[in-house]
């Protein structure tokens, strides 16, 4: 492993994408006069999957799942899993009120689905376990982007009892879905973040260890974590900035297991948004806690000082059960360097005060309150059965649910299908509304949410998003008619 | 092997008591939900009492509150201190000159509070605590059938209760007691609010201390063994 570290710390110097020009130790680029430069941006984002219509209002992609051998780690060679034969997958841009088609060929030696995580659509095209696609099958996914759904959002493998697995080999892809009437968009340049974590043998190989080994078993129990973070698969990029500037972030927690405490130490995040998509007005916030699967949209402005480099770092957060806490869980961990340019700041960047409507969700009209118990790998004290129906619920109705945590480690729950709104956590009221698909439910702790079922109908999951407990039957099936 | 550092008061007493209402007692009983139709009530109440007094005469009070009395503050609620916490293996001597790891155990609330208490867990899950160790909040709310890992229901990485849980002697009561503790503990108890921290321990949650080699088997090998003989 010493080898293999050093080609990390190697690497997080230099980054393996860098651009082809030259680069210093702190990350600036030198222009060939020996002035000092704006720094080089190392952070690439994904590409845009090409639409292949031309109809308006029409999104028409190919998507294809299949076995490739990539250099994610520098000097060695990684057999993945990727979409369209790179990891992160490539973004799925559309917009509010789009037809999307997505044309996706399944050429894994294994059955998998792709499921469109946060998007209100059929049941039948959410890629649920209901709906696997076998080795050579091809599906077409075909969805319409719901009004008022801009955000992000990203898709990810979801067949039963392989999640974890084909996540981890490199299945996962970022979705933004962008709004006509976006207050940021015209002004603000946006970056994506996908956050991901792998673990690695020293011949490059991604260690997913004999779940009957002991790493196996502290991995079925915490959920499978790595050592080795990476943002678009990238390893400690670089970002630069200039004084005065305003950048907006989509950030992804595409990690199996771990959870991000996202800080940016030396100044305040701008929470703008969450799963759902923009908030009505942006939260000064000084750390955040992602839990998997979870979206947030920050403004970050250049309020530090020109040259500074400041370092997004993601910091300890103990969402483990005592037994098996890794000894190096209280370790705080870089993900990102922000640098700045040495030019003297910009004008600052005026933000609009309220950014888009959220209507709130009334809980008057609610027809019925749900206890949903979470303890370790089961819901309401039961693994899934995808022959049995565990919650049974109508369309056009408005349903409270209770996510209680009865077991002394986190559980981040997610409901697909029907984006839903926080009311309380431990019984404090959740400060402002906002859309969410994803919660945290930690240790010992209650969380309620108010959601409304309308338009779709059918089978739709409801689990933990630890991947490792997902497949170990920590789900439930809501029947809506 | 870990080393218990402390005993729960009245265990080894305990321990003959169980042996002598084991040999009264009758056929298995089935484990189910409990029943509420009318006319029960007398039956329930029997129970519930039944569960009482093997509480109390096998002072569960004496780790998890209360002491003998049942009209104690914090009966069964857990504990409300760190004195009242177990320390667990050799905690003088630091790791690096030899000792065993050292960590705290800390008995829980079970009066029925559907948050901190038992009240979110089954009857059967609570029998599936005294008679094969199993905490209710990491394993499925069915009957289980053998105690071979994977096989009858049986948790294929079982997650055990934390010491010094007496279970292993406690296992070897019949059905119908254990079913009664668990009934009155669900229903002859009113809730208390008392969160109890999460007991601390090794990652295999305490497997390797729990095999038949280590606890010995159940049911107990025929009667007489070799240590023992048969009355004239």
């Amino acid at each position: 492993m010493n080898e293999l570290n050093r080609r990390l710390t190697l690497l997080a110097v230099l980054a393996w994408s860098v651009p082809l020009r030259e680069v210093d130790r702190e990350g600036h680029a030198h222009r060939p006069d020996g002035a000092a430069a704006t720094p080089a941006d190392t952070l690439s984002a994904p590409p845009i999957l090409p639409n292949r219509s031309a109809v308006p209002g029409v999104v028409e992609v190919t998507l294809t799942a299949a076995p490739a051998r990539l250099s994610v780690l520098p000097g060695v060679t990684t057999d993945v899993f990727a979409y369209n034969g790179r990891v992160p997958g490539p973004t799925l841009e559309v917009h509010e009120g789009d037809r999307v088609v997505i044309h996706f060929h399944n050429e894994l030696p294994e059955t998998t689905t792709v499921h469109w995580h946060g998007l209100h659509l059929p049941a039948d095209q959410d890629g649920s376990p209901f709906n696997p696609i076998a080795p050579g099958e091809r599906h077409d996914y075909v969805f319409t982007i719901s009004a008022g759904t801009a955000g992000t959002y990203w898709y990810h493998p979801h067949p039963d009892r392989r999640a974890g697995y084909q996540v981890a080999k490199g299945l996962f892809g970022a979705i933004i879905v962008r709004a006509a009437d976006d207050p940021l968009a015209a002004t603000i340049p946006e970056k994506l973040l996908i956050l991901s974590d792998n673990r690695f043998r020293s011949d490059g190989s991604i260690d997913l260890p004999d779940p009957n080994s002991p790493q196996g078993r502290v991995d079925t129990e915490n959920g499978r974590e790595g050592d080795v973070l990476f943002i678009n698969g990238q390893i400690m990029p670089t970002i630069p900035i200039r004084g005065g500037a305003v950048q907006r972030w989509r950030v992804i927690n595409a990690s199996a297991a771990r959870v991000y405490r996202l800080a940016l130490p030396g100044q305040a995040l701008l929470q703008v948004g969450s799963d759902g998509g923009l908030f009505e007005r942006a939260v000064k916030v000084d750390e955040i806690v992602l839990a998997n699967s979870e979206r947030v949209e920050l403004l970050v402005r250049g309020t530090a000082p020109p040259g500074s480099r400041l370092t997004l770092q993601t910091l300890p957060y103990d969402r483990y059960v005592p037994q098996t806490r890794p000894v190096d869980w209280n370790r705080t961990r870089d993900l990102l360097s922000l640098t700045y340019s040495p030019d003297p700041p910009l004008p600052a960047v005026a933000l609009p005060a309220t950014l888009r409507h959220v209507p709130v969700l009334d809980t008057a009209q609610a027809s019925a309150t749900r206890v949903i118990v979470l303890t370790q790998g089961m819901i309401n004290r039961q693994v899934m059965d995808l022959n049995r129906v565990d919650i049974r619920g109508h369309l056009g109705t408005t349903e409270i649910w209770e996510i209680e945590n009865l077991v002394g480690m986190d559980h981040p729950f997610h409901l697909h299908g029907f984006r839903f709104q926080v009311l309380d956590r431990n019984g404090v009221p959740e400060p402002y509304p906002s859309w969410k698909d994803s919660v945290n439910v930690p240790k010992h702790e209650t969380v309620r949410f108010v959601v409304r079922f309308d338009g779709y109908g059918g089978k739709w999951m409801f689990h933990c998003h630890i991947l490792e407990h997902e497949d170990q039957g920590m789900m439930g099936v809501l029947e809506l008619n | 092997m870990m080393r218990w550092t402390r005993h729960a008061p009245g265990m080894a007493l305990s321990s003959v008591a169980i042996f002598a209402i084991a040999a009264l007692i009758g056929p298995r009983a089935t484990v189910s939900g409990r029943s509420s139709t009318a006319g029960q009530g007398a039956q329930d109440r029997d129970l519930v009492l039944r569960g009482r007094f093997l509480i109390i005469s096998h002072a569960c009070g004496d780790c998890h509150g209360g002491a003998n009395n049942p009209a104690a503050k914090g009966w069964l609620a857990g504990i409300t201190s760190p004195e009242q916490e177990f320390p667990i293996g050799n905690c003088a001597g630091a790791p690096a000159a030899g000792g065993a790891p050292c960590f705290k155990t800390r008995p829980r609330n079970l009066t029925p509070d559907n948050t901190t208490g038992l009240g979110r867990f089954s009857e059967r899950q609570i029998f599936n605590a005294l008679r094969y160790g199993l905490r209710p909040g990491e394993t499925p709310d069915v009957e289980i059938t053998s105690t071979t890992p994977g096989q009858g229901n049986f948790p294929a990485h079982p997650k055990y209760l934390a010491p010094p849980m007496p279970w292993p002697s406690w296992r070897h009561m019949p059905d119908q007691d254990l079913l009664a503790i668990a009934a009155y503990l669900k229903r002859g108890l009113k809730p208390v609010v008392n969160k109890v921290q999460d007991s601390e321990g090794p990652p295999d949650f305490w497997a390797s201390a729990y095999t038949v080699e280590q606890i010995g088997p159940h049911p107990a090998p025929a009667f007489p063994t070799a240590n023992e003989k048969a009355p004239q």
